[in-house]
């Protein structure tokens, strides 16, 4: 119903570093899984990245670029289209702001708007925002290994724990078994009915190593629709000052 | 003394006239008796149900909480005040209650709404509506479980069914967004469609902890009271204590001014009619006693001329007013009793009237009308009616009284 | 002789007593006019709060609308439809409506926007009349909003003061716009003093981007005397299923019910005022003929035929009851046609009026319906002729020595 703004620009939030299950295969999955965690997140993170919206009643596209310190400190702000230029949103522990520049208003972000779409996208502003808690949220464990479809891959059922809060039944990871890129992701309800897919494509040099450039969330119910994100520039390890992610920088241009 | 046997004998010289006129104001005690007793039992089932509903009938809350609720304001020692109040006379129960707004999600569809938690041991159908309004699964068994407890149409709209989960997202006691996990245990209808489809309620000590509540902070302490009337003089008594002095103590007209204006409203239109119907009775003891004057003007002269005083004059048919208010009262007492006996058991089941498609019974709505008096009703009834009666016969005994004697005699 | 100017005679002669009697049911029946009237008034009241502020006899979706109101769920030839309706003894006029945040200075809240037709609208509900300060929508302000009352509370804002909004529009570009607050309205529902907020058509068209179609058609009969069950199905059936038809009573049951009990409870005070009517005008009746037994005891030992004297005791009676109509009507229309254009203002006992979510207006105003002028005027004929049927057959069949000497 609100349509709000919160990105974690590096898309963290659809990953999960789940807490270790099983002894034998525990090392492993978590190491796996961090690598794949890994492929975006940095102490400190600059990245430009553009979005195509297809719904069944309109297609948009933007473009906007993003800078992040730590788990918890997040800046990004619209470069265009121009009807947008200026909108930035701040996540500051546990405070989500918004500003507008055509009424020239901050606003904080409340519970309520947290499950809305976020910019018109197939993502909520709570996909984007809970990335800090969700490895907390998870058990998981490889549930196949080996070729499939012609590919050597490993697959990894995640299930949320008991007292989680998340909506869903469980999820399904799908990577290359030799370079651990991701291929594709997949979210059940709790009737294990097929909800979200999220496509991982486009592998390229990013950031100085491979990674798919271009992510492609697709809701199970309405199979023509999508949300594709594009990497258009990545830079991890960089040096931001704190004070960029305070009220005062949402403003500035 | 004389007077009185005279007054008396009066009365029955036209036995079908004041037989009559008697009746109308048995018919008059029948009539206040139904209607001033379909208002306190319809009130009093309506303030019961908007109690029931969260607030109580007294409310103990932080201050300014009912103004502008937020999940920073809270009573910090919930268990403490619950404790004194307990064992008050007037109260039924005590509960402490966390009240707040939330999203509600599940992996199909979000919907914003209000969530009620409590203390599943301490609720029971006689003080939580939802609980009488329960049509599917079961209530919250543990204050510290996952279950939740929603509106039909909130379910319906989230698409769960029993045993789902859905995810709440509140703010907690800082003001920082949290979320928390529930499972569907069981649903409610009220038939009000706000409520239905935008409340649900959760285990407290769950809620507590997803907020950051301590065990013994809550949103508010809802007081049920033995008898709703209660509700201004013991908020005022505990206004006063000194424990009480930290926090906002308001009872249910405070809480829900919407529900008090109603009432009050359909009090205000419920004393109207009556009043119209008493002024219909009074014209009625008015014509009798003046006609019985009129047709008596020879014979009040011959009495004066007799030396009979017209302050004499006045009180003989006071006092034929006296005794018919008496004669009526003691007839309508013994029509009503049955028929309030009768209304008050059984009521008239106006089920019929609605058609079966009537699925709200018994919450809200009564499909039963019936009636239930008050003492203090029971008083106002007779004292009203009596003072009606004499009023009305206050004309009639006044001309009469100021008859000049010469005029009477030549009048037939 | 003719019987009419003898009964007239009598009237006058016995002009203590008949003026007693007239004056008793000339009362009785004021009060039955007054009181039907206010009856009425508290029907046609209640029901005008119910339908006249908001939803209207009938209104139209598309199917599930009701239950999720997507942006999308657009009925698109809303423009012909209407004009159909008005063309059709309707008052017809379409709303839109989006959700999103609504920001003040010192908070936000979620709130329901209502684009209505400014022309229209009026025509169709009251909204426009139910303002507490400041003054409903004008089509030349492109930034003015009336919001409900409790919102206006949540956002702690009052007339003039600015609000910021942020939504979606329908091609998925963020919705941002400021508005200031022209009006706030009374009490009208509990979704619209919560989180309601009125703009034109026009303006919210531009601001979610939606340039055709409507959410909501909302249906006034221009006579709302019939049948309203029949003419939702009429619509029905000419509309087919893409199109939800229903009428209030569907779309509100409890209040439905509610009123019903309302109903069912004037009418048992109906019945008890009638009684209470009944039983003055039977002993008045009574009491007038009884008193004068001794003198149609004389009329019958000059010869006059039974027959002659209980047609002389109507018509004695009809004149009593014709005058006694005259100064009830008389009093009873302008007592009623004061409450009507006055009301009972019932605001100091209370402020805030609702039930099940809906709110009321605390001014009860009466309503001077044919019904209530002529029920009660039959009534008292038909009170009158029954109360005096037992005089007048004692007196047709006493004999006149026995009616002489009866005091």
């Amino acid at each position: 119903m609100f349509k709000h703004l919160l990105f974690c620009f590096s898309l963290l939030s659809l990953f999960i570093v789940p807490s270790v299950q099983a002894e034998s295969d525990s090392e492993r999955v978590k190491m796996l899984l961090n690598e794949v965690d890994d492929l975006w997140r940095g102490q400190s993170s600059y990245a430009v990245t553009s979005m195509h919206v297809k719904t069944a009643h309109y297609e948009r596209t933007m473009k906007m670029e993003g800078w992040s310190k730590g788990k918890e400190k997040t800046l990004f702000r619209i470069m265009q289209p121009l009807r947008e230029k200026g909108t930035a949103t701040l996540k500051s522990d546990n405070h989500i702001y918004t500003y507008l520049p055509k009424t020239d208003r901050t606003i904080k972000l409340t519970s309520g708007m947290m499950m809305g779409s976020w910019m018109g996208s197939h993502l909520t502003n709570d996909d984007l925002v809970k990335e800090a808690r969700l490895e907390e949220d998870y058990t998981a464990e490889i549930s196949f290994e080996g070729e499939r479809d012609g590919q050597n891959i490993i697959e990894f059922s995640l299930i949320p724990r008991l007292d989680a809060a998340v909506v869903w039944g469980k999820l399904v990871l799908i990577i290359l078994e030799d370079s651990h890129i991701p291929v594709i992701e997949y979210y059940y309800d709790e009737d294990m009915v097929l909800a979200r897919t999220i496509e991982f494509s486009d592998i390229q040099l990013l950031g100085g190593r491979e990674r798919p450039a271009v992510l492609t969330v697709v809701p199970a119910d309405k199979p023509d629709e999508y949300t594709r994100f594009v990497y258009e520039e990545l830079s991890l390890n960089v040096a931001l000052k704190d004070s960029l992610f305070s009220l005062s920088s949402l403003k500035k241009r | 003394m004389k007077l009185n046997t005279l007054a008396w004998r009066n009365l029955w010289r036209h036995k079908r006239r004041t037989l009559i006129t008697a009746s109308s104001i048995a018919f008059g005690v029948l009539l206040a008796v139904t209607f001033t007793g379909a208002g306190d039992y319809f009130y009093t089932r309506m303030i019961d149900a908007g109690a029931n509903m969260g607030m109580g009938h007294i409310t103990i809350a932080a201050p300014d909480y009912n103004r502008a609720p937020s999940s920073q304001k809270r009573i910090q020692d919930a268990d403490k005040l619950q404790a004194m109040m307990t064992d008050l006379p007037e109260v039924k129960s005590v509960v402490g209650r966390l009240q707040g707004q939330a999203m509600f999600a599940s992996a199909r569809k979000s919907i914003g709404g209000t969530f009620i938690a409590i203390d599943p041991a301490q609720e029971d159908a006689n003080n939580n509506l939802f609980i009488q309004a329960l049509s599917e699964g079961e209530m919250l068994t543990s204050t510290a479980g996952k279950g939740i407890v929603m509106g039909v149409d909130l379910a319906r709209k989230l698409q769960l069914t029993l045993g789902k989960k859905v995810v709440y997202t509140t703010t907690d006691v800082n003001g920082d967004i949290v979320s928390a996990i529930a499972r569907v245990s069981g649903l409610f209808r009220t038939g009000v469609s706000e409520v239905d489809g935008g409340m649900a309620l959760l285990p407290m000590q769950s809620v507590q902890k997803v907020l950051g509540y301590k065990a013994d902070e809550v949103s508010f302490i809802a007081v049920s009271l033995r008898d709703q009337r209660a509700s201004h003089a013991v908020r005022d008594s505990l206004q006063s204590q000194p424990e009480f002095q930290h926090v906002d103590v308001l009872n249910w007209q405070q809480t829900q001014p919407d529900l008090a204006g109603m009432i009050a409203v359909d009090k205000g239109a419920n004393r109207i009619s009556q009043l119209l119907i008493a002024l219909l009775i009074a014209a009625g003891i008015l014509n009798t006693m003046l006609m019985s004057v009129l047709e008596r003007m020879r014979e009040f002269g011959v009495m004066m001329a007799l030396g009979m005083s017209p302050r004499h004059l006045f009180s003989l048919v006071m006092l034929e007013s006296f005794w018919l208010a008496v004669i009526g009262l003691i007839i309508g007492v013994i029509i009503t009793i049955p028929w309030y006996l009768y209304m008050a058991e059984t009521g008239l089941d106006l089920t019929s009237a609605y058609g079966d498609d009537f699925s709200f019974g018994g919450v809200l709505l009564d499909t039963v009308f019936k009636i239930r008096l008050f003492k203090e009703s029971i008083i106002g009834i007779l004292v009203g009616l009596f003072s009606l009666a004499l009023l009305s016969g206050a004309y009639p005994a006044w001309r009469a009284g100021r008859i000049p004697p010469v005029e009477s005699l030549k009048a037939l | 002789m003719n019987i009419f100017t003898l009964a007239s005679r009598n009237v006058y002669r016995n002009r203590h007593r008949s003026m007693v009697t007239t004056l008793a049911m000339a009362f009785a029946c004021t009060m039955m006019i007054v009181f039907s009237a206010l009856m009425d008034g508290f029907a046609i009241g209640s029901e005008r709060n119910v339908v006249s502020m908001n939803t209207g006899d009938i209104q139209i979706h598309l199917p599930g609308y009701r239950d999720d109101p997507d942006i999308y769920s657009l009925i698109d030839n809303a423009d012909s439809l209407v004009a159909q309706f008005r063309a059709d003894a309707f008052y017809a006029t379409e709303r839109l409506f989006a959700f999103g945040l609504m920001a003040s200075d010192q908070s936000s809240s979620g709130v329901q926007l209502r684009g209505v037709d400014l022309d229209y609208e009026p025509t169709v509900t009251d909204i426009d009349q139910h303002i507490m300060t400041g003054e409903w929508l004008s089509a030349d302000d492109q930034h003015g909003v009336v919001i409900g009352k409790k919102l206006s509370k949540l956002l702690d804002v009052g007339l003039g003061d600015e609000l910021i909004f942020v939504g979606q529009t329908a091609d998925g570009y963020m919705a941002n716009d400021s508005f200031q607050i022209k009006g706030i309205l009374k009490s009208v529902s509990a979704t619209i003093d919560n989180a309601g907020v009125f703009m034109s058509n026009g303006m919210l068209r531009e601001l979610i981007t939606l340039p055709t179609g409507a959410h909501e058609l909302v249906l006034m009969r221009t006579d709302r005397t019939g049948d309203l069950t029949l003419r939702t199905e009429q619509l029905k059936t000419a509309l087919g299923d893409d199109l939800d038809v229903m009428n209030w009573q569907q779309l509100m049951p409890v209040i439905n019910r509610f009123l019903e009990t309302a109903h069912i409870q004037t009418l048992i005070m109906m019945i008890f005022t009638y009684i209470a009517v009944a039983s003055v005008v039977l002993n008045a009746m009574l009491m007038s003929v009884f008193e004068r037994i001794h003198e149609f005891g004389i009329m019958k030992a000059i010869g006059v035929k039974p027959k002659q004297l209980i047609i002389l005791i109507y018509a004695e009676m009809f004149i009593q009851t014709l005058l006694a109509v005259l100064i009830a009507l008389l009093a009873g229309s302008g007592l009623s046609w004061y409450l009507q254009e006055n009301g009972l203002d019932m605001s100091s006992m209370a402020d805030e009026i609702s039930f099940a979510g809906l709110a009321f207006d605390p001014v009860w105003h009466a309503a001077l319906t044919p019904n209530a002028l002529l029920m009660p005027t039959l009534f008292l004929f038909v009170i009158a002729a029954i109360a005096v049927i037992y005089p007048a057959i004692k007196v047709a069949v006493i004999q006149p020595v026995d009616a002489i000497h009866h005091q």
